[in-house]
């Protein structure tokens, strides 16, 4: 299998298996891959940045097993940045911190075709940076549905004086994010105001919105996962590739173009493929940048 | 490079076996052929096993086991590329073979299955019937394959031929099935035990008992319904599971919403005030 | 011919006869180790955790059902046995193959065999000849289910020359349906349809499973021979035939039938 040894921003990094098929049925390789992210890395990188990651690495592909990664493997190249965070137990484990492209290189080539990352920094690990509404359609509810009820959503959010990004998470589902930037916002207080409006969207909207997780409940609605708002709880980043037939991207949606698309009746069109991801933000730019710097306070809390 | 066999496996769902989603994963792809004629084509599953089948996991979290191949030497696991075929000749002495090797040895074979000879499909003894797939025509093929299907229908043969996939070589039978090709693996003739010794003694057979019974069989007799059967044992399994995951939730789940859980009562008060302002605009 | 692997009765309308199963078929390969590159040394499979690669004794190994992603209900081997458990089983029962009713034999497609057994008289033999014959000359196989060893089987009895044989079905859902293949039948004229019948005429030929050695066994085995005497081996490439195309169907099809001639 064919190999590159690369060198990003001065250091040295051995490239694999280039040929080979991550995602056979499409037709995507591992080169494809290496060479998306590294067209996507200014704009996925302010959202990896300082962050514990999560890899989730598919080395024989999208076919075949794949396994999560928190901790920072050992074989890591001395130039890779981690931190050791906390855990349940009281230990501390070591993470790694995607904070350059070199980095983000050298995740990308461990097949790790998903970036997850919490909703918090590696340094504080009990602040919450925003508030997520995780919306997850049960069958036979699609990303269709998602949509209505993340229309829906913002609406309530802007009553409340709270401006809201939306994004697709590359699966069937959208994610809605509120930011906060606040150092004095914890997760205790992200996770009871998510689970109130979640409670509240399914009263108002008892046919189409759960709030509930046991699966009996979430049969054809969309489930708000209001538990996603937890420290030791990761979500998708922005931008990067999911692992299944096609290389979808999680990848954020204009709030009018959120509207056209659920109006229509095709979810596909929702997806975004890799080659799409990268027209569009060298046209639009990051459209979740403000999400990092935007200021706003919770009601009520 | 050894290819594993995906865990792609869609797993029974806590639900009716007919909403279970089936993939048409490619096992193999190459032609078929028969005479001069060369059908591009690919095999896929035929049978999807109903077992119901479960994960192990570690105790402590619930993290998902992952079977991996582990050096006693070095006292570490191995990655794939780590990893070499070999053929004990004598304990602890190897022969390697490589994956070109293996292919190699049956070049005609690998990429194509060709039909040696037709014959009639109930001269094929059904014990020498191992394993069943699906042929389904590539892009280019759908003409050809429909020809060797009806002719085959027509005539009620099935085709022989040979085939390696993977590292072994199968003798298989290919035979039309409303107006699919199925190829069923068969046993070599030197797998299939014998059993002639097993037959009672060359008895005269009781007539009066054998009339009986084949009045018996006459009145038993009826449609072959496959429907009509389910894997009892299975379906136990299910309701168990059922049973089980209503007791208790499954784990990795948080905290479930049991009890009509409300927030800050004035937060909610705020939230369904901002709720109504927003359906009154819709 | 070895020891049976277990013992039952056929039953059906007060008829009960008795019969030792005995496998059909016995499966040879070559069998091939897995070693490390490095050093040749023997590989062992091992359990390790997906979260930090380290390796998990079986104690501190449970078995979970996913429910979905990430989540599992986790169950004991020995409460799943439990609730496994065939209800209403006394001793006697226990070991029934219970027929249900009878097909034609030409009803079954071969797509439902599963395992094949030979049946071998329990006793002097005298019902199992009667049933046998019965069998044979209604050219019918009885649908039967019955459970051997905690599993509950659906299978199929079959005359066959003086002896009845046994094959475990599989059960209609793990039939994946052809119609699903989503194949669409294509025109074909009655020339090509008259030619392709004529061909497979003349290549007909009585099927005698003696005839195929497991070729690619004895070139494995010769394969290995030859390396371990350190003679080079030639690498071939595999060889991919060129499709016949729609539009040269015909031709291709005349052109064989001159062939075989």
């Amino acid at each position: 299998m064919s190999r590159r040894i690369v060198g990003i921003a001065g250091k040295r990094l051995v490239l694999s298996n280039l040929e080979k098929e991550l995602y056979p049925a499409y037709g995507f390789t591992k080169a494809a891959m290496l060479e998306y992210y590294e067209s996507m890395a200014d704009y996925i990188l302010p959202h990896l940045g300082n962050r514990a990651l999560t890899l989730k690495r598919y080395p024989d592909g999208v076919e075949g097993d794949f396994f999560f990664e928190k901790r920072c493997p050992s074989y890591r190249p001395e130039w890779v940045k981690t931190a050791d965070i906390p855990q349940g137990s009281g230990e501390r484990m070591r993470v790694c911190l995607v904070n350059n492209a070199e980095t983000l290189a050298w995740a990308a080539n461990l097949a790790s075709l998903e970036l997850h990352v919490p909703l918090n920094r590696a340094v504080t690990p009990e602040t919450s940076d925003s508030v997520v509404f995780d919306l997850d359609p049960g069958s036979p509810a699609d990303i269709i549905d998602c949509g209505r009820v993340a229309l829906i959503l913002r609406e309530l959010l802007a009553d409340l004086g709270l401006s809201s990004y939306v994004k697709t998470s590359g699966k069937k589902g959208l994610h809605v994010y509120v930011a906060l930037n606040s150092p004095d916002v914890s997760f205790d207080h992200t996770k009871k105001f998510s689970k109130a409006v979640a409670i509240v969207m399914q009263r108002n909207y008892p046919g189409l919105v759960t709030a509930r997780m046991s699966k009996g409940y979430r049969n054809a609605k969309v489930f708000i996962n209001w538990s996603q708002n937890d420290s030791s709880k990761t979500m998708i980043c922005i931008y990067s590739l999911r692992a299944a037939e096609k290389p979808y991207v999680s990848f954020p949606l204009e709030w009018k173009e959120l509207k056209r698309l659920t109006g229509r009746r095709d979810p596909e069109k929702f997806q975004v493929l890799p080659a799409e991801a990268v027209r569009r933000v060298a046209k639009y730019g990051d459209l979740f940048r403000d999400l990092l710097s935007i200021k706003q306070r919770l009601p009520h809390l | 490079m050894i290819k594993k066999n995906s865990t792609g496996k869609v797993p029974p769902r806590l639900s009716s076996g007919k909403d279970r989603e089936t993939s048409f994963q490619s096992i193999w792809s190459g032609t078929i052929s028969f005479s001069l004629v060369a059908i591009p084509v690919q095999l896929v599953k035929a049978v999807e096993p109903g077992r119901v089948s479960f994960r192990m996991l570690h105790g402590t979290d619930f993290s998902p086991l992952l079977r991996r191949m582990y050096c006693p030497e070095e006292g570490k696991i191995v990655g794939q590329d780590e990893i070499i075929r070999g053929f004990e000749t004598a304990p602890g002495r190897y022969i390697v073979i490589t994956d070109e090797e293996l292919e190699s040895v049956s070049p005609q074979r690998s990429r194509t299955i060709e039909i040696v000879r037709f014959t009639d499909i109930n001269e094929i003894d059904r014990v020498c019937y191992n394993h069943p797939y699906y042929l389904v025509p590539a892009r280019g093929g759908e003409k050809a394959y429909s020809l060797l299907s009806e002719i085959m229908r027509r005539t009620g043969k099935a085709g022989i031929a040979r085939f390696v996939l993977g590292e072994r070589e199968y003798l298989v039978a290919i035979k039309s099935t409303g107006g699919v090709l199925n190829l069923i693996t068969l046993h070599y003739s030197e797998e299939i035990l014998s059993d002639g010794e097993l037959a009672p003694e060359a008895d005269a057979i009781d007539a009066g008992e054998k009339a009986r019974i084949k009045k018996t069989i006459r009145k038993m007799t009826t449609d072959f319904a496959p429907g009509k059967y389910s894997d009892r044992r299975r379906g136990k399994i299910v309701t168990f599971l059922k049973k089980k995951l209503k007791e208790k939730a499954a784990v990795e789940a948080p905290e479930a919403l049991e009890e009509e859980a409300v927030g800050p009562a004035d937060l909610m008060a705020a939230l369904q005030e901002s709720m109504s302002r927003v359906k009154k605009i819709h | 011919m070895g020891g049976a692997i277990w013992k039952g009765y056929i039953r059906f309308n007060g008829t009960n006869t008795a019969v030792k199963l005995h496998p059909a078929v016995r499966e040879e390969q070559v069998r091939f180790h897995l070693l490390h590159k490095r050093d040749h040394a023997r590989l062992h499979q091992q359990m390790i955790c997906a979260y930090d690669h380290k390796p998990v004794p079986a104690e501190a190994q449970v078995r979970g059902f996913e429910v979905e992603e990430g989540r599992y209900i986790i169950v004991e081997q020995s409460e799943l046995e439990d609730a496994a458990q065939e209800t209403g089983r006394t001793p006697e029962n226990s070991r029934a193959i219970e027929v249900h009713e009878f097909v034609g034999v030409a009803q079954i497609d071969p797509i439902f065999l599963e395992r094949a057994y030979f049946l071998e008289p329990a006793d002097k033999g005298k019902e199992y000849n009667a049933l046998a014959a019965a069998m044979k000359e209604t050219d019918s196989a009885g649908i039967c289910t019955w459970t051997m060893r905690k599993r509950t089987y659906s299978g199929a009895l079959y005359p066959a020359g003086r002896t009845i044989r046994l094959y475990t079905l599989r059960y209609a859902d793990e039939i994946i349906e052809a119609g699903s293949l989503g194949l669409d039948e294509m025109a074909l004229s009655e020339k090509e349809l008259s030619i392709g019948v004529e061909l497979i005429s003349r290549l007909t030929a009585p099927f005698k499973p003696e005839e195929f050695e497991n070729e690619h066994h004895r070139k494995l085995r010769d394969l290995i021979e030859k390396k371990s005497r350190g003679e080079k081996i030639a690498l071939l490439r595999p060889v991919r035939l060129k499709p016949t195309m729609p539009d040269r169907l015909l031709q291709t099809l005349e052109a064989s039938l001159k062939k075989v001639a």
